[in-house]
């Protein structure tokens, strides 16, 4: 056997093999090197889901003729100045991209200075570069890879259908252009346009919510919180969607770090642990989030393709994210997401108007299975019509003296008016009216109280008698002794029993009888996949969640005013109320302006 | 097949054998009960694959034969008819199905074929003794409230029975625990137990044997190898597989130095425990026993509802000590004291505490304590 050293053009080829994944990842790379050029506008064309031609254009600064020829050499780069790989505040610095697509497309590049009258172009073919000749480009930089995956065969043969190509490679500018409302993206297929995202100028917040919307549909930006924390020079922006608007795949997540999407195991586990109580375990929630860190506290060089990052002090990150997104999301108790009152009012406004004649009156076909016997009918009561039973606690002004009374206190929910089917409170609010399902209220408030009243004392622990031992390895073994004073607190004593096992000696007594195994286990994988024990808490909180349900109010239960009004105030007073465990509203609100709408009067 | 019987006694027979089908089955037969009949009585079999209970009782054979139908909807027309009635059975259709006649009511069942109702091959049971059934109601009865039902610990499923040397003594001991609390009771080794193994009993089988049994003078005619046990009282005959696995060595977890003792009048500590235990609503429903110089003060507290204490006098003398416990485990094991006196035998607060009747050696319960 020989040894030998591979031709430069196999060793493009193998980094282009981590680089250069599929179509999307070509965009991803130009179009980074386009922001880091400083390019207002950025123009992208993909034809044939990206095999036929991927053209990026730009308006950035552009390089000159001997800068143009080195650009698409290995490992050569303009994003490091000097040779620190600790101070990386641009998106690339590995010098790999264009000599990886390079390697297996064929590259053509046009690019004119800014101050310079004239540009230049090259070709490079497979990774054989040609001449660079003078071009009549304009402003900024043109790449242009076609046939891509040409000379390597093996990864054409990979490729998806040309619309699900199409469709990464708009998703990885989606992205990047969340990151940059600054700048404008054009996304074409050469004959329309697939995503047009005008620069966004003005407040940066604001500019971003705008941008977001625009991805993300109109119903993330008005049921979004706007997020702010620091900690140690470590800042978090961005927006939290509302539990209620929930998702059953975790793909609506976005993570930025220093404006570079990631997908990042400990970001996603710090979200999902922040979101822990609000939504059942199958659900999650939207939201983008954006790290921003000193450059030296990151390290972004770990993945080639830059999706994965590593923080200096990852606990506190985490910890950032958790208690920003908790101290955000309480804040919204008298919240839930907009979308629920929309459909609302869209059944409502699709009725025909033959429907509406006598809204109130039984509808024949709607009672044709229950036997009618007028004569032992009651009266029908609906309505128990708060101002006809005000009460000594909740006084009901008549409407119109509350405006008038400026002592009046300013009550989000309203003041409670009735109630429907003794389940549904409806409440007067000072520019609308609010539904709310009592029962899901009241699990809420319930649920909350208990999980106080276990903070604020000290759990009790069961003695197993016989302790039980589990067989784990070295690296769940360690990962849970680390955290094992915590355990410690919420009633768990774990204890390592010599080489590749664990003891456990005592269990929250709240848990009854439990698998400790199983649980164990469980907890062992969450620590090392995304050093989060949600497992422990989650069961304890569907014990307290199971309680929280059977001490509530049912659906069913008539409630007097005092007592509505009563659940009301409480709702005011209760953190994370908009929701239900589950992550359904509590209630839904609906606004004079909409109703106007309905009767057609805006 | 043809016969005539008392309603009393095809229930009495039904019920004992019925509780043994699953309600739901992948295998239709087993839904069945084998319903035989020789020359002077009829015999009912029913079984999930595990567990095969067998009745006879009396009756007037005309015809003899056997089928199988559904036990579930028998037992529901029989426990309907009424009492005192007299039941004829019959097989129809080529023994495609099985007509009952009561009176002016008459019901068709579809049968299956009795040669496809799996048999149970008890194989050789080298392990043959009597025991009364006074005695198997004892064993069983104070120690199944200590069965697990966690299935990953599947030995623990069960009770564990075995012969051990006790004081001097051979015994015959019946041993249960969910990992939490443990009971323990022994009865002189019956003749013939000599060198039997350790088996366990399962869950399922505990339950079904004790409904066939009542405390009475009768002998149960025990047999059993390592892998299955046979119990057969005078008319039933109760064949299971055991639990193929190790119980833990649980005499290391019944502790020997405990040197602090508390003597409690047992009904009087047990409803006081029920009554403070009343005050804590969350399910651990810890209770706490503070001792001193014969006095026992019981609390509880509960965030929510606020606290209770009850006070006993008690035999006790020592230091002053603080203990928890789960109040459910300790009632449900006062409950199966017996006597007037209880004994707590403690090291710490920390540390597992024994149990025990005054005056009987034959029972422990070791029961771990929760921290409060």
């Amino acid at each position: 056997m020989i040894v030998r050293k591979l031709p430069d053009s196999v060793v493009n080829r193998i980094a282009a093999g981590e680089v250069v994944e599929r179509p999307a990842s070509v965009v991803k790379e130009l179009v980074e090197n386009s922001i880091d050029a400083g390019a207002s506008a950025i123009q992208v064309v993909i034809r044939d889901g990206g095999r036929a031609l991927i053209s990026v254009a730009d308006d950035g600064c552009g390089m000159a003729r001997d800068d143009l020829c080195l650009a698409v050499e290995r490992h050569a780069t303009s994003k490091l100045a000097d040779e620190t790989l600790s101070r990386i505040g641009t998106f690339g610095f590995r010098g790999e991209a264009l000599p990886s697509i390079a390697a297996v497309s064929r590259l053509s590049i046009a690019t004119r200075q800014r101050d310079q009258d004239s540009g230049w172009a090259l070709d490079v073919d497979g990774g054989h570069k040609g001449e660079a000749k003078p071009s009549g480009q304009a402003d900024g930089t043109r790449v242009e890879a076609r046939d891509l995956f040409f000379a390597t065969p093996a990864r054409l043969k990979f490729l998806k259908a040309a619309a699900t190509e199409t469709r990464h490679a708009v998703e990885a500018v989606q992205r990047l252009a969340m990151a940059h409302p600054e700048v404008g993206f054009f996304v074409g297929d050469g004959d329309r346009p697939l995503l047009n995202l005008p620069a966004l100028r003005g407040d940066a917040e604001d500019a971003r919510l705008r941008r977001l919307s625009k991805i993300l549909g109109p119903d993330f930006a008005r049921s979004a919180v706007a997020v702010a924390g620091e900690r140690d020079g470590v800042r978090l922006g961005g927006f939290a969607g509302l539990p209620t608007l929930n998702r059953r795949v975790a793909t609506m997540q976005f993570l930025f770090v220093n404006g570079r999407p990631v997908r990042d195991r400990l970001l996603y586990g710090a979200i999902r642990g922040a979101y822990q109580g609000l939504l059942p375990s199958d659900r999650h929630p939207m939201a983008v989030l954006f790290v921003d860190a000193a450059p030296e506290d990151v390290d972004v060089n770990v993945h080639p393709t830059k999706a994965e990052v590593r923080f200096r002090d990852a606990a506190l990150v985490r910890g950032l994210i958790v208690s920003t997104l908790r101290h955000a999301l309480a804040g919204t108790a008298q919240r839930t997401a907009v979308p629920v009152s929309m459909p609302a009012a869209a059944a409502v406004t699709a009725r025909p108007p033959a429907d509406w004649r006598a809204p109130l009156a039984p509808r024949a076909r709607d009672r044709v299975a229950t036997p009618s016997f007028p004569g032992l009918r009651e009266p029908l009561a609906p309505y128990d019509l708060a101002p006809s039973a005000p009460t000594a606690d909740w006084p009901v002004p008549p409407p119109g003296e509350e405006a008038a009374d400026p002592e009046q206190p300013v009550l989000p929910l309203g003041l409670a008016r009735a109630q429907l089917h003794s389940t549904y409170i409806i409440a007067e609010t000072a520019d609308g009216i609010v539904l709310v399902d009592q029962h899901a209220a009241h699990e809420r408030l319930t649920q909350e109280r208990l999980k106080r009243e276990l903070a604020a004392g000290v759990p009790a622990r069961q003695g197993l008698l016989i302790p039980e031992v589990i067989e784990l390895d070295e690296g769940r073994i360690a990962a849970l002794e680390a955290r094992a004073a915590e355990f410690e607190a919420i009633g768990m004593v774990i204890e390592r029993f010599g080489a590749g096992a664990v003891i456990v000696r005592e269990v929250p007594a709240l848990l009854g009888t439990v698998e400790v195994s199983a649980l164990i286990r469980d907890l062992a994988d969450e620590l090392v996949d995304d050093d989060a024990h949600l497992s422990l808490n989650e069961r304890l909180e569907k014990v307290i969640a199971t309680m929280a349900c059977h001490h509530s109010v049912r659906a069913g239960r008539t409630l007097s005013v005092s007592e509505m009004n009563a659940l009301l105030r409480e709702m005011e007073a209760t953190p994370f109320s908009g929701q239900c465990s589950h992550g359904r509203p509590t209630y839904v609100e609906l606004s004079l302006a909409e109703i106007e709408k309905l009767f057609g009067r805006r | 097949m043809k016969l005539t019987l008392d309603h009393a006694a095809l229930l009495k027979a039904l019920a004992h054998v019925q509780s043994v089908v699953e309600r739901r089955n992948t295998i239709p037969i087993l839904s069945n009960v084998k319903v035989e009949a020789d020359s002077e009585a009829l015999r009912l079999t029913a079984t999930d694959m595990d567990l095969d209970v067998s009745e006879a009782t009396g009756a007037d054979v005309a015809k003899t034969g056997a089928t199988t139908v559904p036990a579930h909807t028998l037992y529901e027309i029989v426990r309907k008819l009424p009492d005192g009635a007299q039941i004829e059975i019959e097989t129809a259709s080529g023994g495609q199905q099985m007509v009952l006649r009561c009176g002016r009511s008459r019901f068709t069942l579809a049968s299956l074929p009795v040669e496809d109702f799996p048999v149970m091959t008890a194989g050789e049971l080298p392990h043959a003794f009597r025991l009364s059934a006074r005695d198997l109601c004892g064993l069983i009865d104070r120690t199944r409230f200590a069965i697990s039902t966690e299935e990953t610990r599947y030995y623990l499923n069960g009770i564990y029975l075995h012969e051990i040397k006790h004081g001097g003594a051979d015994v015959l001991r019946a041993v249960a625990t969910d990992g939490h609390r443990l009971a323990s009771v022994e009865v002189p080794l019956p003749e013939g137990a000599n060198g039997m193994p350790g088996v366990i009993v399962p869950r399922k089988t505990i339950a079904e044997l004790r409904k066939l049994i009542d405390e009475s003078d009768d002998q149960i005619e025990v047999g059993l190898s390592t892998t299955k046990i046979r119990f057969a009282a005078e008319k039933a005959v109760l064949t299971s597989k055991l639990i193929d696995g190790t119980f833990p060595d649980y005499e290391r977890v019944i502790p020997t130095g405990n040197d602090k003792t508390l003597d409690v009048a047992c009904k009087a500590f047990s409803a006081a425990v029920d009554r403070v235990s009343a005050i804590s609503n969350d399910r651990s429903r810890a209770v706490k026993l503070a001792m001193t110089n014969g006095t026992l003060v019981l609390s509880a507290t509960s965030p929510d509802s606020g606290s209770a204490t009850e006070e006993l006098e008690v035999n006790y003398r020592g230091e002053a000590l603080e203990i928890g416990f789960n109040s459910r485990y300790l009632l449900d094991i006062t409950q199966q004291i017996g006597g007037e006196e209880a004994r707590f035998s403690i090291a710490d607060a920390a540390s597992p505490t024994i149990l025990q009747e005054r005056g009987d050696s034959g029972a422990i319960y070791v029961l771990m304590p929760m921290r409060v």
